[in-house]
């Protein structure tokens, strides 16, 4: 082996500024940059129908100006009502996944079988869409809020079942142990440690679960599943753009609302817990 | 004024005087899978009532590991312990746990739930006794176990911040906190593994004062591991020493020096 010149040893040699990618990187890339290609086709974009479009999102809008408020009244009752179905199914849905998440976590399942069905459980529900829910729901239990609430409720165990379960695994394990060497019982410990030590996590991953359940609550309404949906599909069907911009501006409130209220009762919980 | 300066106050049952051996430990051996040594073999002592005993060995000699196979926190392979004269080596599972409830412990790390109030965080050590929501939080306990929690702190010099977040407590005020914990128990032991290690000198100093003070005023059998030579001097009545997986030292500590100590470490 020759021996490096004093005056560039190898470790001090540069390198060039780019390397050559392998074949197998190239390659893989080369397959990407097709099939993006094709998939440009297959979503349907084409610049020309979105110039043609253009004069008629301007009638849209034109039309949209001023909002008509003469059924303001239904409207305004549709919007609490899609508040009260968030907030029902939201609460139910934290309460729920509380056990769920309890289950799922590493430390304080059980058993990993029982860990396992419970994890499998959560993402399955987080994975189907809420709106295959309501639609579920809606087949089941009649149109109208309730099957809203409750698509709400299988909605928000998906999300909080995980981040709670992710909460509880992430907490200190010191006084557990601590506690576990008195020999204390484990639903004890998880009352007095990982519940506390979870708390400011579950109380963000909560009000979060609040915001996302009104915003998904507006959309329910288009499968019949109660709230402003359903007034917002039938004014754009009967071309009242006007009414339509209406429930829009309420809905932009109620989602503006909502999340002011949250951030800021946040802050006054996490500052509160003893 | 120093907190700790503070009359202590004689509190809670006194243990019988008849038992006096507090521990008992024959033949104890430990090795874990997949190393070469053995971490300690055939170790056997005993502690009576009352006395404050300090485990010392260099870094790794298995001191730690002693201490908690003491009481099965980590499970021996071989030897028998009888703690009041009751032989933990054949209970399993509730009897196991009923057995601990006296036996106090108090970690490097203080091991409190941050968010919680000091005297709640005292409150627990009832869940050495009883189960259940009466012992989760200060708001919902019975009014003397509030009482004899606030106590406990009193006796460690933190009553006044009974109602601090422990989040907002200095090192050594929650290591103080962690001992108020155990006193809660009603402990007829209390192990301490390396209890200074994360104080300054001055807390370290104060914690360990504390303990020798509990020791006395209470009867209660103290054993702390520590790396810190005067402390053993100065604090335990007796010291064993550990070194080479072995028990290499059992002496009153009056008749050790630092120096002699030290080798130990070496």
């Amino acid at each position: 082996m020759p021996e490096p010149s004093p005056i560039h040893p190898a470790s001090s040699v540069l390198r060039d500024r780019f390397q050559r990618p392998s074949w197998l990187s190239s390659g893989l890339f080369a397959l990407f940059l097709g099939f993006f290609l094709w998939s440009l086709a297959g979503a349907g974009m084409s610049l020309q129908s979105l110039i043609q479009g253009l004069p008629n999102m301007g009638t849209i809008v034109g039309e949209m100006f001023p909002p008509a408020t003469d059924r303001a009244q239904p409207i305004l009752e549709a919007i609490l009502v899609t508040f009260q179905m968030a907030l029902v199914g939201t609460v139910i849905g934290v309460i729920l996944s509380i056990p769920m998440a309890l289950l799922a976590a590493r430390n304080t399942s059980p058993h990993p079988i029982v860990r396992y069905v419970t994890r499998s459980i959560i993402s399955f529900v987080r994975t189907v869409p809420d709106l295959a829910w309501a639609l579920f729901f809606v087949v089941s239990v009649g149109l109208g809020p309730f099957a809203g609430t409750l698509t709400i409720i299988v909605d928000t165990i998906g999300f909080c079942g995980r981040f709670f379960a992710e909460a509880f695994e992430e907490v200190d394990p010191g006084p557990s142990e601590a506690l576990d060497s008195i020999g204390s019982r484990p639903l004890d410990r998880i009352a007095v440690v990982q519940i506390p030590g979870a708390l400011p996590s579950m109380i963000n991953t909560g009000l979060f679960s609040l915001e996302k359940a009104v915003r998904s609550s507006v959309v329910l309404g288009l499968v019949g599943a109660g709230g402003i949906g359903a007034e917002l599909a039938v004014s754009m069907e009967m071309f009242r753009y006007d009414q339509a911009a209406f429930i829009i501006f309420a809905i932009f409130i109620l989602v503006y609302i909502v999340e002011h209220f949250s951030s800021r009762l946040r802050e006054r919980l996490l500052n509160q817990i003893r | 004024m120093n907190p700790i300066a503070q009359p202590l106050v004689q509190h809670g049952p006194v243990a019988p005087s008849v038992l006096s051996d507090s521990l008992q430990v024959e033949g104890l051996s430990k090795h874990f899978k997949g190393t070469e040594k053995s971490v300690f073999r055939d170790v056997s002592f005993s502690i009576n009532e009352g006395q404050s005993v300090a485990l010392i060995g260099a870094n790794g000699a298995g001191k730690s590991t002693l201490l908690r196979c003491c009481v099965r926190l980590i499970e021996p392979d071989s030897g028998k312990v009888s703690l009041s004269g009751e032989d933990l080596s054949s209970k399993s599972g509730r009897a196991l746990k009923k057995a601990r409830n006296r036996v106090g412990f108090v970690f490097q790390k203080h091991c409190l739930v941050p968010r919680l109030s000091a005297l709640t965080n005292v409150l627990h050590g009832n869940l050495a006794h009883c189960s259940g929501p009466r012992n989760w939080a200060q708001s919902f306990a019975r009014q003397e176990d509030r009482q004899r929690a606030l106590d406990c702190l009193e006796q460690v010099g933190l009553a006044d911040f009974a109602y601090q977040r422990c989040d907002q407590l200095s090192g050594g005020q929650s290591q103080r906190v962690a001992i108020a914990r155990a006193l809660m128990q009603e402990p007829r032991i209390l192990f301490a593994d390396e209890p200074t290690a994360s104080l300054d000198p001055q807390s370290g100093e104060l914690v360990m004062d504390l303990f020798g003070r509990l020791s006395r005023s209470r009867n209660l059998t103290v054993f702390f591991v520590s790396h810190h030579v005067e402390h053993a001097l100065h604090y335990a009545d007796r010291i064993l020493g550990l070194r080479s997986s072995e028990l290499q030292l059992d002496s009153a500590s009056h008749s050790e020096s630092a120096a002699s100590l030290r080798e130990f470490y070496a």
